[in-house]
């Protein structure tokens, strides 16, 4: 479970994030949704302890986060995986390095164990036989395929998918959510998915937080949302312009 | 053998090519010097960016430059006990050589660098694609200020270097060997020569034009993201600072 | 926290412009040191990867070994050229001109002048590196699978380079003293059994010439790496961070050397 607690975050002068606070219970998918540069990113960034807040708290699994030092934080994220935007793909390794890594670091598995891992999840996400090559050889979608394999490998409580189909074609995307979705029901983790694909995510998600300029606006389910009477909130879920 | 040979070919082949587009560029830039026409805002934007920002750092460098060149040349004057040639040597040294060729490597870090990662990032990001399509000609738009630009004020830069230099050293013997500055300055004024000034200046406008031409060549042929902005980067200080030795060594020749 | 607020008052600005040339190269500094700081502890605390010092070895050495000897070549012969004239013009004879001039590599330009031109290709190599992969997020997705980046990128990449500035400060000073020799025969006639003259030469130069290139060794990939560390933004972060390592470096470089040329003088001359 993770608790964000009135948190706050400063650019500059500016409210990136305002006094919000969210929280995400265990084994549900959270689906982070607002208009782009509304601080998305940057909140999941923030629960990961990747970024610290400057004013408010983060719990996890009921342990505060903020203000930890880095070997705590390690230990904290050994129960996390992200999914990043951008990939974020080790470009000096190749697919098999990248996806083994966060396994090699972990260190309790033997090599020929994790090499085993990756063959099986590269089998999962359909693009079996892939180890050898290196990431600037692959498409966008089979890129963000790799980054989940590395991101859910370990097996991790706690995930964070950063945008999982942007800029993917519909058939693809749509392999996307069902491997989001295989994994919280297989494993029950609990997870927080930003995406701007309202249409192809309103199936697998339990509860939606709808963020603008730093602010939560809404909070609550699909059926929540589809009543709700916020102008600025259906106005986004129907994706209609003034 | 085979793979020696053909790795020294590709080598060979990989430097004609570089050399030659710095040879277009610079034609290009040349077809719009004279007459001049270049952007009269940019052309003022970039002499003030390029001036203004090295002024610090170059009178650091000069500074410090003197500083060694008085400490160095001191230890074999001392030897001999000849403290009235101390000005003679540091200041021959620095006016000739090490004033221009350090001026010019640390221009080329702050200045060159700079260039290319400028117009590297707008390369990577379709900028210069997007005057073409408004009808602004990159040539006259970008390369020739920023190349007005360089040239003048490494030229500039490196004149108040010299003196610069010369006052970190005269300040440097007095405080560490105890010579004062009447008798180095009596000592430069006595042994040097007009021509070592000259000499010294010609050098620094020369590597002015190198560093303007490589560093804009590097710049416009960026490809590859942010990764390729920083190859270029790195390509282009690299090949810059060559070109200030190979270019020290041809004109020192040609100038005794 | 105030809102955005209308342009501070001119007193604020006046202050500010004669502040910021300080506090700025000072936080800097700071960032520096703190990185300088963490290298050292990770190189203690944890076990090294030997084999990626080893592969940074040879991108460092190998690929820089011919672009060092080029330059301190042509560097070797236009100060013998020089010299040999100015001497020939003031003191008219050239004896001593061998043996001044090792000195002079020692205990200056074969360090200052490897450094410079490895600050050049190497430090903006790291900081490139490093630069582009914080703006992919990679830095980011390393930390998410606790690989520390100062132990992971920069350690390796850390001792590598302090060995190889050794290494490279040694075969420029072979280069330069033989493309020295070669000159001096070549213009002035002067035979390379006179010029090959060590009588000058004291412990001190040795000294000096080690406590330089280690120096060195150790501020360019410190520098190098705080700038990739320091970059955001995309490409034009890439290209700033660049920038500002081979800047750092230079002037780093140049004042090491101011230093150490007067700690070697007061040391071991007077």
């Amino acid at each position: 479970m993770i608790e964000v607690r009135n948190v706050t975050k400063y650019y500059g002068a500016e409210r990136v994030l305002d006094d919000v606070s969210v929280t995400v219970r265990e084994g549900t998918q959270t689906g982070l949704i607002g208009p782009g540069g509304a601080g998305k990113t940057l909140l999941i960034k923030i629960m990961s302890g990747l970024v610290p807040p400057d004013e408010g708290q983060v719990f996890v699994d009921g342990v505060e986060i903020t203000g930890m030092n880095a070997i705590e934080l390690a230990k904290v994220r050994e129960k996390m995986g992200m999914l990043f935007q951008n990939y974020a793909l080790f470009d000096f390794m190749t697919v098999e390095d990248n996806i083994a890594f966060p396994l090699r670091q972990e260190g309790k598995l033997d090599e020929d164990v994790i090499k085993q891992k990756v063959a099986d999840i590269l089998e999962s996400v359909d693009l079996p036989g892939i180890q050898h090559q290196y990431p600037r050889e692959l498409s966008g979608g089979m890129k963000k395929r790799v980054t989940f394999a590395r991101a859910v490998i370990h097996d991790p409580p706690i995930l964070f998918y950063d945008d999982p189909t942007a800029g993917l074609d519909p058939v693809t995307s749509s392999k996307i959510f069902i491997l989001l979705e295989k994994r919280k029901v297989e494993s029950g983790a609990t997870s927080v998915v930003i995406t701007h694909d309202i249409l192809g995510v309103r199936d697998i998600i339990d509860e939606f937080v709808m963020i603008e300029k730093g602010q939560v606006l809404f909070r609550g389910s699909r059926a929540e949302i589809e009543a709700t009477d916020q102008q600025r909130v259906r106005q986004f879920w129907l994706g209609e312009a003034d | 053998m085979r793979r020696i040979l053909g790795m020294i070919g590709t080598a060979f082949m990989g430097a004609a090519h570089e050399v030659g587009g710095m040879l277009i560029l610079t034609g290009q830039v040349l077809r719009y010097l004279v007459p001049p026409r270049l952007d009269p805002m940019e052309t003022w934007r970039n002499l003030y960016k390029v001036g203004v920002k090295s002024f610090p750092i170059v009178v650091v460098t000069a500074l410090l430059v003197g500083a060694i060149m008085v400490i160095q040349t001191g230890q074999m004057v001392a030897e001999f006990d000849a403290f009235g040639l101390l000005g003679w040597g540091a200041g021959f040294a620095t006016l000739r050589e090490v004033g221009p060729v350090m001026i010019g490597l640390m221009f080329s870090g702050r200045v060159g660098a700079n260039n290319t990662a400028e117009l590297g990032t707008m390369k990577v990001t379709e900028q210069v694609d997007a005057l073409r399509a408004l009808a602004i000609n990159p040539i006259t738009y970008l390369i020739v200020p920023r190349f007005v630009a360089i040239v003048s004020m490494m030229f500039l830069l490196t004149v108040i270097g010299n003196l610069t230099a010369l006052l970190g050293g005269a300040a440097t013997a007095q405080a560490l060997l105890g010579v004062n500055p009447q008798l180095f300055y009596a000592s430069i004024a006595e042994y040097l020569e007009l021509a070592d000034l000259m000499n010294g200046l010609v050098k620094a406008w020369f590597f002015g034009v190198a560093i303007a031409v490589v560093s804009c060549y590097f710049g416009m042929s960026t490809t590859g993201g942010a990764v390729g902005v920083g190859r270029s980067v790195n390509n282009s200080v690299v090949a810059s600072a060559v070109s200030i030795f190979v270019i020290d060594y041809l004109l020192t020749w040609i100038m005794k | 926290m105030t809102e955005a607020s209308a342009r501070p008052r001119f007193g604020t600005r006046l202050l500010a412009a004669i502040g910021e040339p300080i506090v700025l190269p000072g936080r800097e500094v700071v960032a520096i040191a703190r990185v300088l700081w963490l290298t050292i502890y990770y190189a203690f605390a944890d076990r090294i990867r030997w084999r990626e010092v080893l592969r940074q070895c040879y991108e460092i050495g190998n690929r820089s070994v011919f672009f060092i000897s080029v330059v301190l070549g042509f560097l070797g012969m236009i100060l013998i050229y020089q010299s040999g004239f100015q001497a020939q013009r003031i003191v008219g004879d050239l004896q001593l001109l061998g043996a001044l001039y090792v000195q002079m590599l020692f205990r200056e330009f074969a360090p200052t002048i490897t450094a410079l031109m490895l600050a050049t290709r190497v430090g903006t190599g790291i900081a490139a590196e490093i630069g582009s992969m914080v703006v992919t997020e990679q830095v980011d997705a390393l930390r998410m699978s606790n690989a520390e980046p100062v132990q992971y990128l920069v350690v390796p990449r850390f001792i590598a380079t302090v060995l190889m500035t050794v290494v490279l400060s040694c075969v420029s000073l072979v280069v330069a003293y033989f493309a020295g020799m070669f000159a001096g025969a070549a213009f002035f006639d002067i035979n390379p059994r006179t010029f090959f003259n060590p009588t000058l030469l004291i412990w001190g130069d040795l000294y000096i010439f080690l406590m330089k290139s280690f120096a060195y060794g150790i501020a360019i990939p410190v520098i190098a790496a705080e700038a990739g560390l320091s970059a955001f933004g995309g490409s034009e972060g890439v290209g700033w961070a660049t920038t500002k390592s081979v800047v750092n470096a230079s002037l780093a470089i140049t004042f090491l050397d101011f230093l150490l040329s007067g700690v070697g003088y007061v040391f071991f001359f007077s």
